[in-house]
């Protein structure tokens, strides 16, 4: 198999999960206005409880549902439990200017992330272990000639496309999409129009809680599973989030996609040495070439 | 009826409104008129709930809303269109409608779909451009949207920010005759807040005159409108 293709079919199922965990940074900066950087500490608990659930005899896919249902918990939990008592204190001299108001949150968040790692340390031991694929994770062959993609990549490329097709028709044909879409644009307009703004901010947090949770369960069995694994994916994901202007849904996604390719092709066509400074180069480049994001116009942005 | 009794809201240490007391008709549009800055907006925005009185009560009817939350005031029937065309532009025209009514989609279902019906009706250009997004209409069409997002709730008691800012004075008059006949049709009662006093008192029952966080005058629309020497004093015209 030449090595384009390699690349090509890499970059697919990889770029499937950046996407994912861009989609989550970018549900919770529109949604809530905070850089989630707990997010793969989230993803990464629930994927220690999937494994511990297999390790006790649950079939995978019980525990890949569990382990889903526990992201959104765990989202909604974070702001409800944190996030929404920081930002309501609003007589708190500390919390009155703007720049810590939008601060606050990105370090809790950060404190948070040590939180699950330390829980995760003391619930788990902080080992390295594997985490299962429900496919084999060898090559594919098609007649005689081995095919540069193995069942698992197109596991992850299906579900992921599945997520995406459901989160699209969430958001553009149905009304709570229609009220998360609104509430992140204008939150007074929303709250006018009869809207619980604070409740839909909480779906977005337990939505981007889902979709980590997703990534997690996915990347993990190439990459093993420890408090500290997820950590990487988190600044790929970030950059793809940037890299579709923060604020569109569909650009987070096409950002996944795009890095996902940028890394594969760095990796086969360079070193793997070399895939951070791709990453480096490759965002200074997106932020001063479309700083608006891939999709993102001047004025009008939509979904 | 609407009852608005000594209230106050504060901002650091400015008395917006200090010790506000009226009553609006029902069926009726009462016009708050004052100069910029005189609380006009902070009024309505404390009957809606989106800023928090230091003290007084608001009551509609035998409903007390001074201490509910912005969204159960909406639901309570009390629709707020604020100031400056208040539309998200982003979103299409059809789903600014939509959003109005997505608090009682659940429950009334198919009188949402009579007064969206009733909306497009009222305004016919929003059904014509209703695929395009809420930002590529202009000033008179979308404050005809953000009206139109408040109708859907199907209010008892609609807060009109000077929907007249910034229009040219033909649309305004359209606007407010659309206002003015829904009044007379439905029963709505009106909160008209305007700086432009003569097209406001000219469809109103009743004016409020406020300066500095007070009301100075409390009067018929027609006496206010015939009281040059208040005019002079407070308005400068
Ligand atoms: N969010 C706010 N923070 C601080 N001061 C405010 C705020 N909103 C209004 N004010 C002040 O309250 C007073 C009344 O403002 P406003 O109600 O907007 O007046 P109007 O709508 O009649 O022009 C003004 O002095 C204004 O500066
Ligand atoms: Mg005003």
């Amino acid at each position: 198999m030449n090595s384009f293709l390699t690349a090509f079919f890499a970059g697919t199922s990889q770029g499937a999960i950046y996407a994912l965990v861009s989609l989550g940074l970018v549900l919770v900066w529109r949604g809530a206005g905070v850089v989630n950087f707990a997010q793969m500490g989230q993803a990464m608990f629930t994927t220690y409880i999937a494994s511990q659930l297999i390790q006790n005899e649950y079939s995978y896919w019980s525990a890949f549902v569990i382990a889903l249902i526990s992201g959104a918990l765990l989202g909604a939990l974070v702001d409800l439990g944190i996030m929404r008592p920081l930002s309501s204190r609003k007589n708190s001299l500390l919390l009155n200017s703007q720049s810590m108001r939008t601060t606050i949150p990105v370090i809790a968040s950060l404190g948070i992330l040590g939180v699950l790692k330390a829980l995760a340390g003391i619930f788990w031991a902080g080992e390295e272990r594997g985490f299962p694929a429900p496919v084999p994770t060898t090559g594919l062959r098609l007649g005689n000639t081995d095919l540069a993609i193995t069942g698992f990549d197109l596991f992850v490329i299906g579900v992921v496309f599945l997520t995406l097709v459901l989160t699209t028709i969430f958001f553009t044909r149905t009304g709570m999409g229609l009220a998360m879409r609104a509430s992140a644009l204008n939150p007074e307009v929303t709250r006018l129009s009869g809207i619980r703004v604070g409740s839909v901010r909480t779906l977005s947090w337990a939505i981007s809680g889902t979709a980590s949770s997703l990534a997690g369960l996915l990347v993990t069995p190439k990459t093993n599973l420890s408090p500290n694994t997820l950590d990487l994916l988190l600044i790929v994901g970030f950059t793809a989030a940037v890299v579709g202007g923060l604020t569109s849904l569909a650009g987070s996604v096409l950002g996944g996609f795009i890095l996902g390719y940028v890394i594969a092709f760095v990796n086969v066509y360079s070193a793997p040495e070399n895939v951070f400074l791709a990453i480096l180069i490759f965002l200074l480049l997106a932020l001063f070439l479309r700083p608006q994001g891939i999709l993102g116009s001047k004025e009008v942005r939509r979904v | 009826m609407l009852k608005v009794s000594n209230l106050v809201t504060e901002f650091a240490s400015i008395k917006a409104l200090n010790d506000i007391s009226f009553q609006a008709k029902p069926g009726r549009i009462t016009t708050v008129i004052g100069a910029n800055g005189a609380g006009k907006s902070t009024l309505l925005r404390t009957i809606s709930g989106l800023e928090r009185p230091t003290s007084g009560s608001i009551t509609w009817f035998d409903e007390e809303l001074t201490d509910k939350s912005v969204e159960a005031i909406v639901r309570s029937g009390v629709a707020q269109v604020p100031e400056g065309h208040a539309v998200i532009s982003q979103l299409s025209v059809a789903e600014n409608i939509e959003l109005g009514g997505l608090f009682r989609k659940r429950q009334a279902r198919g009188d949402l779909e009579i007064a969206t019906k009733d909306v497009y009706e009222l305004f016919p250009i929003l059904f014509e451009r209703r695929r395009e997004p809420a930002g590529s209409l202009s000033g008179g069409e979308r404050q005809m949207l953000a009206i139109s997002r408040a109708l859907v709730a199907r209010p008892k008691l609609l807060l009109l920010d000077e929907p007249s800012l910034g229009l040219a004075p033909l649309i305004s008059a359209q606007i407010i005759s659309i206002v003015d006949e829904l009044c007379k049709s439905t029963g709505l009662t009106v909160l008209l807040v305007e700086q432009n006093a003569n097209t406001a008192l000219a469809v109103a029952d009743h004016g409020i005159l406020l300066a500095l966080g007070k009301v100075v005058a409390d009067l018929p629309a027609k006496e206010l409108i015939a009281d040059s020497a208040l005019r002079a004093a407070y308005l400068g015209y």
